[in-house]
């Protein structure tokens, strides 16, 4: 607190009177004409000329773009063609990559392991578990992703994706958010670690929020082949084989659509409850068309996105392998720790329509969704000692063909309510470590972390806990 | 295995327990806290600020109208007042209660946390101008003189909080009052609001409603007993006079005539163009900073480009750049149409 004294006490009273007498917009008016002047300045200083023909040429494909009648459907038909190129583009680096990490160099480093006198439990422990997450990691997430992100950059050079934007704003307007929220939710598909920091593009802090906190309702590059195989396995197999593709690609983008209804249901809640007192401001700006820059494209979101994104997995995932191999391999008493553990959460794994194998899987998996199916397999020879299949405790395997998994997963006691849970589970559970990571350095905060991380898990335990007793209740078996 | 039905049935009873514990304002916990903040420093701030404020407009404060103000019985203000003396806060002269020094000043620590944290939710958060007043009747309980000093510093020594009532500064000087009634105001006479009643809520949300905000120009029109006809900031409003009466404002000579704002950027049809005459009072703190960041200024000239799918966001040109605005930012910017270009 200041006194007031010595010899300037008038002109310090007086400034303290006139203060009050500047009301309270003087800040506002003070602002107001610095920016007029500095616009009066621009304004007599820069000559605009050429613009003109730019313009047109941007104004007849925004006619198009955002047209009421084009708009939508060109909207739909350009987000397929890259998911189209995206999935059947890396189906072919992901088996190289599979076939040279997983099945040749694994077994090399076992023999190198042998060779030099390792002990078992040390080249176990190394090879079964540390290396082979980060190689699964690898091969599943690097190449969806190397062909995802520059094709989205290249759209956003190109500066349609503001148009999306504003095509779509709209719907999320009611839902309290942005419509800058389309494009993270875009990104989401291919990693909501990089829809997270897509969400930069959302400069009002509520909906930034929201958009964080929901990113997750995207099915991410690691669980879209988990909805594929299991879709396949129990919802093809009710339809007749010629229809069987079809109805299982249906469940698939229908469980991919409800996570959209839930995103729009979450931002619609989370702005009116937890989000209602943040600041929340509204622009989007549409700039104008241009060639985008296909090397630098390639550059920034190979490095930028792919590679941090990629290195973020690696480094959790290292630790999953771990620890997966540990639990399946130190016993306690006559079984290993993994069959305890499994015990332990059976009971409430029923209860939810899921089993203890699959809720432990996705403890052990949440460095990556990856790793979830080949984890679940590998637990289940484990506990219900399926012993034709497998690589031993630990190790983490994939199998050649649907009736090899069927075989396995019957095993463990499956039946079509245990993979309908498991698709709805796989939407709505907590984001992977990365994305908890990446969304702690967006936020810069503890509390909207744990919000993100567990709102999915309590959403998805609900709705697997009302199918499972519902489905019980009509005499569903299971 | 657990009988399904029975599992529902106890699912559903452990959520509506959950809801009715956490439920926002109406729970359980919610309630609790409630009374736990209900204490007797609570009640002793808040009869302090209500004599200081009756002090202030200089009505005499009863122990009925503290009463009144407080929510609390006869005898529970009795006893309040008689506690209030013997802390030495207030003395009685016969029917007049009067604040002691020490009083004063305790109660103006009081409402200057109050008024320091409206002016912090109008300017830095997104919460609703209705609740202002609510939540800073939480907060100046709450927050200790350091913390409230901080707080100026951060924004700046504000002096006026968003209805326009004075920010007592640290050391307790507050100006008089100033300015008058706007139902004194005569016909044809100009004057700039300064203060709004954000008590009681009807009211307050009325003049919200109307866009009556501190710092709009108003020009009066005509005023009966059943009607006030004014031009707030060039826009023709009415308001009852009832409204009217928590409205204080300052005369000010106005012999030119102010710019009529006869239309909003909402209204502007696609390709039409306008200048903008000012933002709206009641679009404030980031969003205004927002706006003016993107160049909307008073002068500027705006050309509506294009509309959304839905109607809305509709796309403008902006010195220079296409900028998408929603509605309701829309209705915010005051324009006067060109007309040889509207169309």
């Amino acid at each position: 607190m200041t006194t007031v004294s010595g010899p300037n006490d008038d002109i310090l009273i007086k400034a303290g009177n006139l203060r009050w007498k500047l009301g309270e917009n003087f800040h506002d008016s003070l602002m107001e004409s610095l920016y007029t002047e500095a616009s009066r300045l621009a304004d007599r200083a820069v000559t605009r000329t050429g613009a003109q023909q730019h313009f047109n040429w941007d104004r007849t494909l925004d006619q198009l773009l955002t047209g009421r009648w084009t708009g939508f459907p060109l909207m739909v038909a350009l987000l397929m063609v890259v998911f189209w190129i995206t999935i059947a583009g890396a189906n072919v680096p992901s088996a190289l990559i599979a076939s040279l990490l997983i099945d040749t160099v694994h077994p090399m480093l076992q023999t190198f392991g042998s060779n030099i006198g390792m002990p078992w439990w040390l080249s176990g422990l190394l090879f079964d578990g540390v290396y082979l997450a980060a190689a699964w990691v690898v091969s599943v997430m690097l190449p969806p992703m190397a062909i995802f992100f520059p094709l989205f950059t290249l759209l956003e050079d190109f500066g349609y994706l503001p148009r999306v934007a504003f095509n779509l704003d709209h719907l999320f307007r009611k839902a309290g958010a942005h419509g800058k929220q389309a494009l993270s939710m875009s990104m989401g598909y291919g990693c909501n670690a990089a829809g997270v920091i897509a969400t930069r593009v959302i400069d009002s802090p509520r909906e930034r929020l929201i958009a964080i906190i929901t990113n997750n309702f995207s099915l991410c590059n690691g669980r879209w082949p988990t909805q594929i195989l299991i879709a396949t396995l129990y919802i093809g197999a009710l339809a007749p084989p010629a229809l069987g593709g079809l109805i299982s690609a249906s469940a698939v983008v229908a469980v991919a659509l409800l996570g959209v209804a839930i995103t729009f249901l979450t931002s619609w809640l989370l702005s009116r409850t937890m989000l209602k007192g943040e600041v929340s401001t509204f622009s989007l700006e549409l700039p104008p068309y241009r060639p985008p820059q296909i090397l630098r494209t390639l550059h920034t979101s190979l490095i930028d996105r792919t590679l941090l994104v990629l290195w973020r997995a690696v480094v959790f995932a290292v630790p999953a392998g771990a620890v997966t191999w540990l639990i399946a391999n130190i016993p306690i008493g006559d079984q290993s720790i993994a069959q305890h553990v499994i015990a332990l959460l059976n009971p409430f794994g029923m209860l939810v329509g899921l089993n203890g194998v699959i809720l432990l899987a996705y403890i052990i998996a949440i460095p990556a969704n990856e790793i979830v199916i080949p984890t679940v397999l590998m637990l289940t020879v484990l506990s219900s000692g399926a012993a034709n299949y497998g690589e031993g405790a630990g190790v983490m395997f994939d199998l050649e063909d649907h009736r090899q998994y069927l075989a396995v997963f019957n095993a463990g006691g499956w039946t079509l309510l245990t993979a309908i849970n498991l698709m709805l589970f796989s939407l709505l559970h907590n984001p992977c470590s990365t994305a908890i990571y990446t969304i702690y350095k967006e936020t810069g905060s503890v509390k909207w972390t744990v919000v993100s991380t567990l709102l999915p898990i309590v959403m998805g335990l609900g709705l697997c806990f009302l199918v499972t007793q519902i489905w019980r209740l009509l005499g569903g078996a299971g | 295995m657990v009988d399904p039905a029975r599992a529902l049935i106890l699912a559903a009873a452990v959520s509506l327990l959950l809801v009715l514990v956490f439920w926002p304002g109406i729970g359980v916990l919610a309630r609790w806290q409630r009374t736990r903040l209900n204490t007797r420093r609570i009640l002793i701030e808040d009869a302090l600020k209500h004599l200081y404020d009756y002090e202030y407009q200089q009505l005499t404060a009863t122990h009925r109208s503290l009463a009144g103000a407080l929510s609390i019985s006869g005898d529970e203000a009795a006893r309040l007042l008689e506690g209030l003396q013997s802390l030495e806060l207030l003395r009685a002269q016969g029917e007049h209660l009067v604040l002691t020094d020490d009083g004063r000043a305790y109660a103006l620590r009081v409402i200057r946390m109050h008024r320091l944290w409206e002016r912090y939710l109008a300017d830095e958060t997104g919460v609703n101008e209705t609740e202002w007043h609510h939540q800073a009747e939480v907060k100046e309980h709450q927050l200790t003189p350091e913390q409230a000093d901080a707080l100026a510093v951060r924004m700046g020594n504000p002096s006026y909080d968003p209805h326009g009532d004075p920010i007592p500064t640290a050391t307790g000087e507050i100006p008089v009052k100033r300015g008058i009634a706007l139902t004194k105001l005569q016909p044809y006479e100009h004057a700039e609001v300064v203060h709004i009643e954000d008590e009681p809520d009807v009211v307050y949300a009325q003049l919200v409603a109307q866009d009556i905000h501190p710092g709009i120009h108003i020009r009066m029109i005509s005023i009966d007993k059943d009607k006030v006809q004014l031009e707030a900031d060039g826009i023709e409003n009415a308001l009852a006079p009832i409204i009217a009466a928590n409205v204080t404002v300052v005369p000010v000579d106005r012999t030119e005539t102010i710019e009529r704002h006869e239309a909003t950027l909402a209204d502007l049809p696609l390709g039409g163009s306008g200048r903008v005459v000012a933002i709206s009072r009641a679009c404030r703190g980031p969003q205004r900073r927002r706006m003016m960041d993107l160049g909307i200024l008073p002068g500027t000239t705006i050309t509506a480009e294009m509309r959304g799918i839905g109607g809305d966001p509709t796309a403008y040109m902006i010195r220079g750049a296409t900028i998408a605005l929603r509605m309701n930012q829309a209705k915010m910017i005051h324009i006067q149409r060109n007309e040889e270009k509207a169309g």
